[in-house]
């Protein structure tokens, strides 16, 4: 606790939390205009404390005594244990599945408490994250000090903004996974409050609704895959500690050994409980495989999904746009939605335990980019372009990280670092913009503001040539990683493949293949590839050479739809709209500032971090690689040495180029061609050729009635009026199939986003509302119906006693009289009794 | 058990006593019927029932007494009933104190000299008196149509009924008691004076329970009446209306 | 004197007198009749009470008589105070007035049809003229006239 890196940790998310304390305070009547300072104040304060730490994090991995002590070799991580939530004593029999390495898993026997500490962790991974968390906050909150000013909520904004910084920078530090469901949930809500901002506006509210209810779905999941890591592992900690809460690595190193050396434990208290990714049981690789291991990454992967808004959850994200644009740049755009990426990079080793979740990882990410790309290639909404772009870049990551090796979710996170970047750059721009032109976002209704906006225009390119992945600039180098650590992923199964193969030849018995020879060599815990078989090793290796292609062809759209974006926007003839009135301007310096530093960010973070390409070091990989999830175990197993892949780098930096320079002749200029592609893909050509009624009117056409007339004077009219029968017969057939065609031509499923809000709808919102109804008449008329009667039994009989009260004091006595004689007749017949 | 009961319940109704009840209340409810002829008819049954039930008396041993307790105790019922049924409530209020005369005979009987005495005083000379002052008061005319009416129907039967329980069950387990002698106490020749001393020896405290409930009935009573009537206006303002 | 018989008819003389009492309460609808008949039923119980007495030999009987007049006394000043003020309020005697006080949506009790009127029912009870009538002196009787 007097260490300075837990105060470090204390300090990070305590700043935010008192600011929004303090706002939610005092903004409404006391700061008022005001209430930005304090949260600029406290997120300055947390973006040093996170530098701080980060370079703390640093110093100290860099010193770790990596023969540390037995089976513990790599990785840096510090846990500052707060205080007991919660202690349930002996709340489950954990049944010792056999799994991994059986001697080892004995560990995992016996009864576990229930206990939830509040703990916070330091690691490579977290210091990250924190570092982006903060520094983009600070930067965003000091944008909306501009962009908000004179809004009703101002104060509101930047409760909210507190209090969510305070969430996320607890989401990527606490070590557990109970807090990171609570803190996952928290950003939940401050996405829904932020969303919802403007709550008179029905689309916000709505759309906060919508984001609310589908990371509901994801939720669900990730709290089914909660319970099922706990009845597998027995414990919800990241980190090893012992029962009694313990977490000092030396005593449980101590402990650790004790129970190794097969001594029982003195006491219960000293057993150690290894965390579901605490360093004992990474180092181990002792987890659990097959279904359970599938299960529980699938449900986890759901989670994310609905978190970073991967199909088929990412409906939410584009209607988040609803919401003011610093918060899309925020949450919507650098930090919240990457959530997913976090936590699944947290739990490398679950996934490494499960190659085909890691398969789906890959498979959801690269679907989800490309279809992202394809519906932001036809949106005219410029922050809704931004979102689909979003969604594709987090799919990226998810394709990453689905690589399953450690070059891969380096190059997941390296990406989801450099994207935060560019894109909070793109969103505050688009947010410029939106200032400039009053709140006015769709495209078509402006155009050629470079001249009116030169900042917003300059940082804008960058980030887009960012995105697009253009040679040297952040988004290249990440995004060529990415598609290098797939690329590498197919050349490392055939690799193996082929070395089966050659061994077989060669009539080798041995199946386990090439790996393991070389592992048990090198001395590492195995790679995964060597428990593959070969029909397995073949169907992977096809698998990912496709999401390979795919995200080749992701990385064209990204480009080319970024620049349609561009040049719709600052290029061509100078368009503003009405609402704009006079006040079309630069915006000022409070927000063209922030723009600034976003896009020096944005065009150096790739080229500081990752210097492969001029042989020089992964300064970002390697540091990742100290968190103890990646630094052990199956994980690090996959490691190779961090290099630039010239002819992959090549080919996505020239698709980039090319999709740019295509983009630029499209758009800038008549856009002749661009309008001819749209009539192509919305299938306007070929209408003409199956529309009924203008097969119909062939027959109007001068040659064909001459036609018709000379064959009727050879008494041949019979022939053509039937051919010309038969052609309209043919037209009837292919109506259907074109009426079909007409409403989901490429162009209109994109337009449309493919449709899923509506098959959604359809599917999902439309029975739930029949059941609803359902529900609500059961409710209201048998539930209900039945309550009532209960209570007017009552009713009925204090109405039939009712009629008794007569008012008649005569009656009132012949009542008593009658009573007398209940009484006398008992007592006559007890007395004979 | 059952036959016990039905033995009883056959015993009860062949009995004289049970016929003379029955035709007795059936002679009240004719009396109070509107036609003159049922009225008659009602007297003489109510007459018939009263002997009936005098036959079923036991007798009591000795001459002079068994006249006596016949004369009070038919001059009691028959004033009573005939208190009960009469139309007016003035002539309703005499035959109440009637048939107080023939209670307070039959209390001498008992030789319960003063409370005899007090009966007449207190109730045939005060509380009665005080009916008719009130009526008096509120209803000078002396007749009025719901006088006429009388709600015979169900109630009748019920009261017979529950009389005939009642003397039953008191008459039937009579051969339970035993006597405890001859009254020699409520005979003695000192009677007055042992009552007295009786009464406010050891009932002392009811003696002054009851004199505080007869001061809180006074009290009461004039403030029930005195917040009924309107205070009048001061007698100078009325004049200085006047001229 | 055979006390047993002596119990028995005084008893029976007690309920009779309680039973009618009670009949009288029951059918009755003037309030001053019922009031009576209440007194009424009191006294069969003083007539049971005071032969219990001297069956057992014991004062008690007669004490609970006395203190059944003294109560009767009170309750009789209570009640017709009651009654004038009822009386005062409605200008009837008639209980079934009061059945305003019925539970609500209870059907109001009506009289089905009012015997006629008898006319030895209107009289009152007079006495029997005693003495000589004086002789009215006209002169006297034209002088009040005047005053």
């Amino acid at each position: 606790m007097d260490d300075s890196l837990s105060k470090l940790l204390i300090l990070i998310p305590a700043f935010p939390l008192a600011a929004a304390i303090i706002i939610a305070i005092t903004g409404p009547k006391l700061l008022k205009q005001w209430s930005h300072v304090p949260v600029i104040v406290a997120l300055v304060a947390s973006f040093i404390c996170s530098l701080g730490l980060l370079n703390e994090v640093r110093r100290r991995s860099a010193s770790v005594d990596r023969e540390h002590s037995g089976l513990v070799h790599a990785g840096f991580e510090h846990v500052v244990n707060l205080w007991t939530w919660a202690d349930i004593h002996e709340a489950y029999e954990l049944p010792g599945v056999s799994y991994g390495n059986s001697e080892i898993s004995i560990l995992d026997q016996g009864t576990r408490d229930f206990r939830i500490d509040i703990t916070l962790r330091a690691d490579a991974l977290t210091a990250i994250m924190l570092s982006m968390v903060t520094f983009i906050s600070t930067l965003v909150a000091i944008f909306g000090a501009g962009y908000m000013h004179g809004d009703r909520g101002y104060w509101r904004f930047f409760a909210y903004i507190g209090l969510f910084v305070f969430s996320m920078t607890m989401l990527v530090s606490v070590s557990n996974f109970i807090l990171l469901f609570v803190f996952w949930e928290a950003v939940g809500v401050c996405s829904y409050l932020l969303i919802g901002f403007w709550y008179e506006k029905p689309e916000a509210a709505a759309a906060g609704k919508k984001a609310f209810l589908v990371n509901r779905v994801g939720d669900f999941g990730f709290a089914l895959a909660l319970f099922l890591i706990w009845t597998t592992y027995g414990t919800l900690n990241y980190h090893d500690t012992r029962a009694d809460g313990e977490t000092d690595p030396v005593l449980v190193a101590q402990a650790m050994e004790t129970q190794l050396a097969g001594d029982a434990p003195g006491d219960n208290d000293s057993l150690v409980v290894r965390g579901v990714v605490g360093r004992w049981r990474v180092a181990a690789n002792d987890y659990a495989t097959g279904g359970v291991a599938l299960a529980i990454c699938l449900l986890l992967l759901l989670g994310a999904c609905g978190k970073s808004a991967q199909f088929p959850l990412h409906v939410w994200l584009p209607d988040a746009m609803e919401g003011p644009t610093p918060v899309s740049a925020l949450i919507h755009a650098a930090t919240m939605v990457t959530a997913g990426v976090y936590m699944v990079t947290r739990c490398t080793p679950l996934f490494m335990a499960s190659p085909e979740a890691q398969l789906t990882v890959a498979c959801v990410g690269a679907f989800t980019a490309l279809l992202a790309g394809l519906i932001a290639m036809t949106q005219y909404d410029l922050k809704r372009v931004l979102a689909y772009s979003t969604v594709s870049q987090l799919g990226y990551m998810f394709l990453a990280l689905g690589t399953g090796t450690v070059v891969g979710i380096s190059a997941g996170m390296f990406h989801l670092f450099t994207h935060a970047f560019f894109k909070a750059l793109l969103f505050l721009g688009a947010g410029s913009v939106m200032h400039a032109m009053g709140n006015v976002i769709d495209m078509r209704r402006f155009g050629g503001l470079r001249k009116l906006m030169p900042t917003t225009h300059a940082t804008f390119m960058i980030g887009c040539l960012a995105l697009a992945g253009f040679p040297l600039l952040s988004g290249f180098f990440s995004k060529d990683s990415i598609v290098a650590a797939v690329h590498d992923r197919v050349h490392t199964i055939e690799h193996e493949l082929d070395h089966r193969d050659s061994h077989e030849m060669h009539g080798a018995t041995v199946d386990s293949g090439h790996a393991q020879h070389e592992a048990a060599e090198e001395g590492k815990a195995g790679s995964p590839l060597a428990s593959w078989d070969h029909d397995q090793l073949h169907r992977f290796a096809v698998v990912y050479q496709w999401l390979y292609y795919s995200a080749m062809f992701t990385a064209f759209l990204t480009a080319f739809y970024t620049f349609r974006a561009f040049y719709m926007t600052f290029y061509g003839k100078e368009v503003i709209p009405h609402e704009a009135g006079h006040h079309a301007h630069e915006s000022p310096p409070m927000m063209a500032w922030p723009l600034m530093v976003l896009a020096v960010c944005a065009a150096l973070a790739g080229f500081s971090l990752d210097r492969t390409i001029i042989e020089g070091p992964n300064s970002f990989g390697t540091f990742l690689l100290q968190t103890p999830s990646l630094a052990d175990g199956a994980a690090a197993a996959t490691f190779e040495p961090f290099k630039f892949h010239k002819n992959v780098a090549g080919t996505s930096g020239a698709i980039a180029i090319v999709a740019i320079l295509l983009a630029t002749y499209m758009y800038l200029g008549h856009q002749r061609e661009i309008e001819w592609i749209r009539r192509l893909m919305d299938f306007e050509q070929f209408g003409k050729w199956f529309d009924v009624e203008s097969v119909s009117r062939w027959k109007e056409v001068a040659w064909v009635k001459q036609l018709h007339t000379a064959a009727q004077s050879v008494r041949l009219g019979w022939l053509t009026a039937g051919i010309g029968n038969v052609i309209l017969l043919l037209a009837l057939i292919a109506a259907t199939p074109f009426m079909l065609g007409h409403f989901v031509s490429p162009y209109k499923l994109s337009l449309g986003k493919f449709f899923i809000d509506e098959i959604y709808q359809l599917l999902i919102v439309l029975p739930l509302r029949g059941f609803a109804v359902v529900c609500y008449a059961i409710d209201r008329w048998i539930v209900d119906g039945f309550v009532n009667l209960v209570g007017r039994i009552p009713l009925l009989a204090g109405g039939l006693m009712r009629s008794l009260q007569m008012g008649l004091v005569q009656f009132y006595a012949l009542a008593m009289v009658l009573g007398v004689l209940v009484l006398l007749v008992a007592r006559a017949v007890l007395a004979a009794g | 058990m059952t036959a016990l009961l039905l033995a009883q319940t056959v015993l009860a109704i062949s009995s004289p006593m049970t016929w003379g009840i029955g035709v007795g209340t059936a002679g009240l409810a004719l009396r109070l019927a509107p036609q003159v002829a049922w009225q008659k008819l009602g007297l003489l049954l109510a007459l018939i029932g009263i002997a009936l039930i005098g036959v079923a008396l036991p007798p009591l041993g000795e001459a002079l007494p068994q006249v006596l307790f016949w004369l009070m105790a038919t001059l009691a019922v028959l004033a009573s009933g005939a208190a009960v049924t009469s139309r007016s409530p003035v002539y309703a209020a005499i035959w109440f104190a009637v048939s107080l005369l023939g209670t307070a005979g039959l209390f001498l009987l008992q030789g319960a000299q003063f409370l005899g005495i007090a009966t007449i005083v207190v109730y045939a000379g005060a509380i009665v008196v005080t009916f008719l002052f009130v009526l008096m008061l509120a209803q000078p005319e002396g007749h009025s149509p719901y006088d006429r009416i009388s709600w015979a129907g169900f109630a009748i039967p019920m009261a017979a009924i529950g009389v005939a329980l009642v003397i039953g069950m008191l008459v039937g387990s009579l051969p339970d008691f035993a006597p405890v002698g001859p009254p020699s106490e409520v005979l003695h020749e000192e009677h007055v004076a042992r009552l007295g001393g009786q009464l406010f020896a050891r009932h002392l405290v009811s003696v002054e329970v009851v004199g505080t409930i007869l001061l809180v009935a006074l009290v009461g009573a004039i403030a029930i009446v005195i917040q009924g009537n309107p205070r009048r206006k001061p007698l100078v303002q009325e004049s200085e209306a006047g001229r | 004197m055979n006390e047993a018989a002596l119990l028995q008819n005084y008893l029976v003389v007690g309920g009779l007198l309680f039973g009618i009492g009670l009949l009288g309460f029951m059918v009755r609808r003037n309030m001053i009749v019922m009031f009576l008949c209440a007194e009424m039923m009191l006294q069969g119980v003083s007539v049971s009470a005071i032969a219990f007495g001297r069956y057992h030999n014991d004062w008690g009987g007669q004490m609970l008589v006395i203190f059944i007049i003294a109560v009767a006394a009170a309750e009789a000043g209570i009640a017709l105070a009651l009654i004038l003020m009822l009386y005062h309020k409605s200008g009837t005697l008639d209980m079934a007035f009061w059945q305003d006080m019925r539970e609500e949506g209870q059907p109001a009790f009506v009289d089905q049809g009012v015997p006629e009127e008898r006319a030895e029912d209107r009289v009152w009870p007079t006495l029997t003229p005693a003495g000589v009538e004086p002789a009215v002196d006209q002169e006297e009787q034209q002088h009040r006239s005047n005053v």
